[in-house]
């Protein structure tokens, strides 16, 4: 039997919230899949779209970007944005014709380790039916 | 169209007084009825300029080149640089004012309107004509372009060789100038956003595929970038392998500095390249279409920077320079941004 396609989630989590948050699961022990590459930034408002675009182009099935809340910015601003420019991203990408479940945000603070856990089964459910992502994939 | 003996008169005099260090604009090009860019230092070469249908060039890249040239120098003249502008290029000088890359008093704007028409697409023409040459182009009274040909005139209406930039023009004559040439009637288009409504019809496979076709044909001759006024970064993404490599530079060491996007022509680098160049133009393009005139290969290049310009008007309410006194869209926001796709 082939084995079920697991998806690799590349996350950029910011330092003060959402990776806290995602280190708060972890502590917990709440379980979540193991499909995640977090990569810890300063800010959801220092990711270049750069990031995103490499990320799929090295292998990425999706892209999380997980900020503060709005308001809660640890420099104030950073995730308005973050908000601004990743959308232009995503429109951007379901332009050219990538699934636009492949590429996500979401804000997650600090606490909140349980919702962190719940994005991550929700779009490692909605990426498996998609299959892997070879439309923007390296492939030399 | 405008004609421009007024404009000649005043550059005349900036040049014989020393005011402008040299103006940039059209002249006849080679061919012997294509525009092409003139620079002119010398009072009596003025008459060198010309103001037709064909002058489809965005002139102001050469005010970025100009940057660059006075940097380096040790003794820089400062006197401001004298530029002819269409509607479209002086957005272009709004956008680099915006982003403070150029200064209001290191360009002297000689702006001039297209009126009811705009510039040709050669394409078009050369189509048109069907292997004929024209000699001169005008612009006539009733909406038509008079091309005179060796067989005679030939009258062609606007709408037919416009090039497709022209058709949603939302600034038919210079948003910004020193002294300006033309009639001011603003023009409204009927589909600012027509030429992508194809592609945004279309299912995201298809479109997929189109763009698998369109991109793949790119050869990375970076023309697009090169033409383009908005592309001034110091050093480019796609370049990084430009780093400074010295005798004693290991192996390890180059192996360390990060290849964002490969250099050879496939699909997904391709894909990468284009993308990072959209998105950097994204809320800065002004729609010149110079990126899709200078393509060799025909690549709708245009689309993309049609694609994001439509989704900062509708989602940020962000016009493309207009307003010099505007933050730059991703350099500002609101509360009410949309936040739909965040969960």
């Amino acid at each position: 039997m082939a084995e079920e396609f697991e998806p690799r989630i590349v996350a950029f989590l910011c330092k003060w919230c959402s990776s806290a948050g995602s280190d708060l699961a972890g502590v917990s022990r709440m379980e979540y899949p193991a499909n995640v590459v977090p990569i810890q930034v300063m800010c959801s408002g220092s990711i270049s779209p750069l990031y995103i675009f490499s990320a799929f182009n090295r292998g990425a099935d999706g892209v999380l970007v997980s900020g503060c809340h709005p308001g809660d910015c640890h420099y104030i601003k950073g995730n308005f944005y973050a908000r601004r420019r990743l959308k232009m991203v995503k429109q951007l990408l379901e332009y050219v014709g990538l699934e636009p479940e492949r590429f996500r945000m979401s804000w997650v603070s600090a606490a909140e380790g349980t919702k962190y856990t719940q994005i991550i089964k929700d779009f490692v459910k909605e990426l498996k039916p998609l299959g892997p992502q070879t439309k923007l994939r390296r492939t030399t | 169209m405008a004609k421009i003996e007024d404009l000649k008169e005043e550059a005349k005099k900036l040049l014989r007084e020393g005011k402008v260090k040299y103006i940039i604009g059209y002249g006849v090009g080679s061919n012997g009825w294509m525009a092409n860019p003139v620079f002119v230092k010398k009072p009596e070469d003025v008459d060198a300029l010309v103001w037709d249908p064909t002058c489809v060039h965005n002139l102001t890249r050469f005010l970025v080149d100009e940057k660059r040239r006075k940097g380096k120098e040790k003794q820089p003249d400062t006197r401001p640089v004298g530029i002819i502008v269409k509607g479209c290029d002086s957005r272009a000088i709004v956008v680099l004012l915006q982003e403070k890359f150029i200064d209001r008093k290191d360009v002297y704007i000689l702006g001039v309107s297209c009126e009811k028409a705009g510039v040709v697409d050669e394409k078009k023409l050369a189509k048109k004509l069907a292997g004929k040459k024209p000699s001169q182009i005008e612009l006539g009274d009733k909406d038509q372009f008079i091309i005179s040909t060796a067989e005679g005139k030939t009258e062609v209406p606007v709408a037919e060789i416009l090039a497709e930039r022209c058709l949603e023009c939302k600034a038919n004559f210079p948003v910004i100038f020193d002294l300006m040439s033309g009639d001011k009637t603003k023009r409204t288009p009927e589909k600012p956003f027509g030429s992508i409504e194809q592609t945004e019809a279309l299912s995201p496979e298809e479109r997929w595929n189109f763009w698998k076709t369109e991109l793949d044909k790119c050869i990375r001759c970076y023309a697009c970038r090169s033409v383009c006024p908005m592309c001034y970064c110091d050093e480019c993404v796609v370049d990084s392998i430009n780093m400074a490599v010295a005798a004693d530079t290991t192996a390890e060491e180059k192996s360390e500095k990060i290849k964002w996007i490969q250099r050879s022509p496939e699909s997904s680098e391709n894909f990468v390249y284009h993308m990072v160049r959209a998105i950097h133009l994204g809320g800065r393009c002004i729609d010149c279409g110079e990126c899709e005139r200078a393509c060799p290969l025909d690549i709708p290049l245009r689309f993309l920077n049609k694609k994001l310009e439509k989704e900062a008007k509708e989602l940020f309410g962000y016009e493309v320079g207009f307003d010099v006194s505007q933050p730059a869209l991703i350099s500002c926001f609101k509360d009410s941004d949309p936040e739909d796709f965040i969960r």
